[in-house]
């Protein structure tokens, strides 16, 4: 690869990280959002490199002073030839930033119950019951370990609020999820929860169901799911962390 | 695939067009001037260029292309491929920051003074050493590689290079994390991870040959005249991208595989404890993630025997399809294979065996 070439690339994907990070939330569609600051310094520290690259060996074109050229031409077989590649993401996050990841990936898992949870050394009761008030606002994290896990009966009777994209499953049913990212979207894990009495919305679209909670399978084993009975279901906007299934309200995520 | 691959050819062509045109800079010099402003009004056009067609062509066929891109299994193998770029990049970049640094600003005998002289002794000190390199398993690639070339003994730069993303503070926070109330967890992943990367030290000291290590060779040969912060640009530059290539290779395959393998089809062997270690293991090879989150998915591979995850664990910040990419381009292949399959082997044997005695 020319140099040229190369400063060309390392500015495309310097520009390219400070779009998706700076200037835009995209990032969150693929990486945890504690890597922004990574990310922005990537960006800067890949645009300066180009900058000076363009200064010492004169932007861009055509001075013949390296030496470095003949050896990457025939050294090394397979050399930075294959940093033609990098121009597939620079070129990808700048013009065409795929959506984050949806309903293909949430149906392809199990709807998993999360692992059950140990109990605390304090004694303190795992679950502590829901704050009052008429409907409460829950992450899908907390309403599934509650409906399979929660032997003392929390959820009995209350209406709650669930925030998730639709994944349709068989025979026309359909879930409310959520995926859950740690480090990359290579690593997302599936929440999702059956919707009962409701017509599915269409696929990936993101909505708030309020509804009680519809008991399936016996509380406390593996056989249990998480499955809500819905009153209500009102379409809402994608949030800008698609992967952060938080509520900001109350507490435990 | 993707529509971006076929916006690169223009590029290229333009680059051979202009490696063609001879060059004109050696004029007199009073037209030098004049010269000089030509040809940088010449370049900065010809440089916006694909600029200018690239985003027009993106506005005008944006839709149409998008809406091509919109099966849905497609789109999940894009968004999977550019995280796994994404997140790798940052920990690259370090990785080959501390590299060039190391071959531009440390003189060799730094290391010789170090390292002890026996290459046996060695072996252990540069795994121990691991510890202080934070990232995952792309920052240590480059690193091995500028050791090397700075003559660290080929079998304890391969230690470091298979014990740093294993053993660093973050990683190991990060498993403490996603185990919580299970130190013995972090501490069988640190006894193993080191473990392996010791072993394979030493087994390279008995049956590595050179001639399967291409030793990575510089882009900086001796340059007269040309300062240090010179030759920490240029291999700065040389590594990312070298390297970053390898790094796309890599993703695209694990994205391959992250999309195409359900999770639930595991479910079918965790029944069994040596299918299940023995599938884990393999798992982690063809999944890459990370090393800093793939204690947060072993955490979630409910189901199976701590041991497995152990495997898990221990294997995949050693041996991946990434990082087999990546030591190819920096290693030569014939070296990548044959090292990551004994890897392979001998992180499943120490995984076995720590988690037998601790878990």
């Amino acid at each position: 690869m020319k140099r040229n070439i190369q400063v060309l690339l390392l500015l495309f994907l310097g520009v390219g990280l400070l779009h998706i990070s700076l200037l835009s939330d995209l990032y969150l569609r693929y990486v945890r959002p504690g890597l922004q600051p990574a990310l922005i310094a990537s960006g800067v520290l890949l645009i300066v490199l180009g900058a000076v690259s363009a200064a010492r060996d004169g932007f861009p074109f055509n001075r013949p002073r390296t030496h470095h050229d003949h050896e990457h031409g025939h050294g090394h077989a397979g050399g930075p030839r294959v940093a033609w590649l990098l121009y597939v993401p620079a070129l990808t996050i700048l013009f065409l930033a795929p959506p984050a990841l949806g309903s293909y990936t949430a149906a392809r898992d199990d709807a998993k119950a999360p692992t059950a949870p140990k109990p605390s050394a304090s004694g303190s009761s795992l679950f502590p019951a829901l704050p009052a008030g008429q409907a409460v606002e829950m992450s899908l994290n907390d309403f599934t370990s509650r409906a399979v896990w929660d032997t003392s009966g929390t959820l009995k009777g209350r209406t709650v609020r669930l925030t998730g994209f639709v994944t349709p499953g068989r025979h026309g049913t359909w879930y409310v999820s959520r995926l859950a990212i740690s480090c990359c979207a290579a690593d997302a894990t599936v929440r999702k929860v059956r919707v009962h009495a409701a017509a599915a919305p269409p696929a990936d679209a993101w909505v708030t169901v309020t509804g009680t909670w519809h008991p399936t399978g016996e509380v406390g084993t593996d056989g249990a799911a998480p499955a809500l009975d819905a009153t209500a279901v009102r379409r809402v906007t994608e949030p800008k962390d698609p992967y952060n299934d938080v509520v900001a309200t109350w507490g435990r995520g | 695939m993707d529509s971006d691959v076929d916006i690169a050819p223009p590029l290229r062509e333009r680059g051979d067009g202009d490696r063609a045109s001879p060059p004109r800079h050696d004029g007199p010099d009073r037209v030098d001037g004049l010269g000089t402003a030509v040809r940088v009004a010449s370049h900065s056009l010809i440089a916006g260029v694909p600029v200018v067609v690239l985003g027009g062509a993106a506005l005008m066929w944006g839709p149409d292309v998008t809406a091509a891109l919109d099966h849905r299994a497609v789109a999940a193998w894009r968004t999977v491929f550019t995280a796994i770029v994404i997140q790798g990049v940052p920990f690259l970049l370090l990785g080959t920051l501390v590299s060039a640094a190391i071959s531009a600003f440390v003189p060799a005998r730094v290391f010789t003074r170090l390292l002890p002289s026996n290459p046996a002794l060695a072996v252990p000190v540069a795994g121990a050493a691991g510890a202080v390199l934070p990232g995952c398993e792309c920052a240590s690639v480059p690193v091995a590689g500028s050791l090397m070339r700075r003559g660290v003994t080929p079998a304890a730069a391969l230690a470091f290079l298979l014990s740093a993303p294993a053993i660093n503070p973050i990683v190991l926070v990060a498993t403490y994390v996603a185990f919580p109330g299970n130190p013995g967890m972090v501490a069988a992943r640190l006894i193993a991870s080191l473990l392996t990367s010791v072993a394979m030290g030493w087994l390279w000291l008995r049956a590595g040959r050179e001639e399967w290590l291409r030793l990575p060779k510089g882009p900086t040969g001796h340059t007269p005249g040309a300062g240090r912060a010179e030759e920490f640009r240029v291999s700065l530059q040389h590594d990312f991208l070298h390297a970053g290539g390898f790094l796309v290779v890599g993703a695209a395959a694990a994205a391959t595989f992250n999309v195409a393998v359900p999770h639930s089809v595991l479910r079918l062997f965790s029944d069994s404890p040596w299918l299940s270690v023995a599938l884990l293991g393999l798992l982690a090879v063809l999944l890459a993630v990370c090393s800093e989150a793939d204690a947060f998915v072993a955490a979630s591979l409910t189901g199976f025997s701590p041991t497995a995850r152990l495997a898990f664990m221990v294997v995949g910040p050693m041996v991946d399809l990434k990082l087999i990419a990546l030591q190819s381009g920096t290693f030569g292949r014939a070296f990548a294979l044959r090292f990551s399959s004994a890897t392979w082997v001998t992180a499943m044997l120490c995984s076995a065996l720590v988690g037998w005695w601790l878990l």
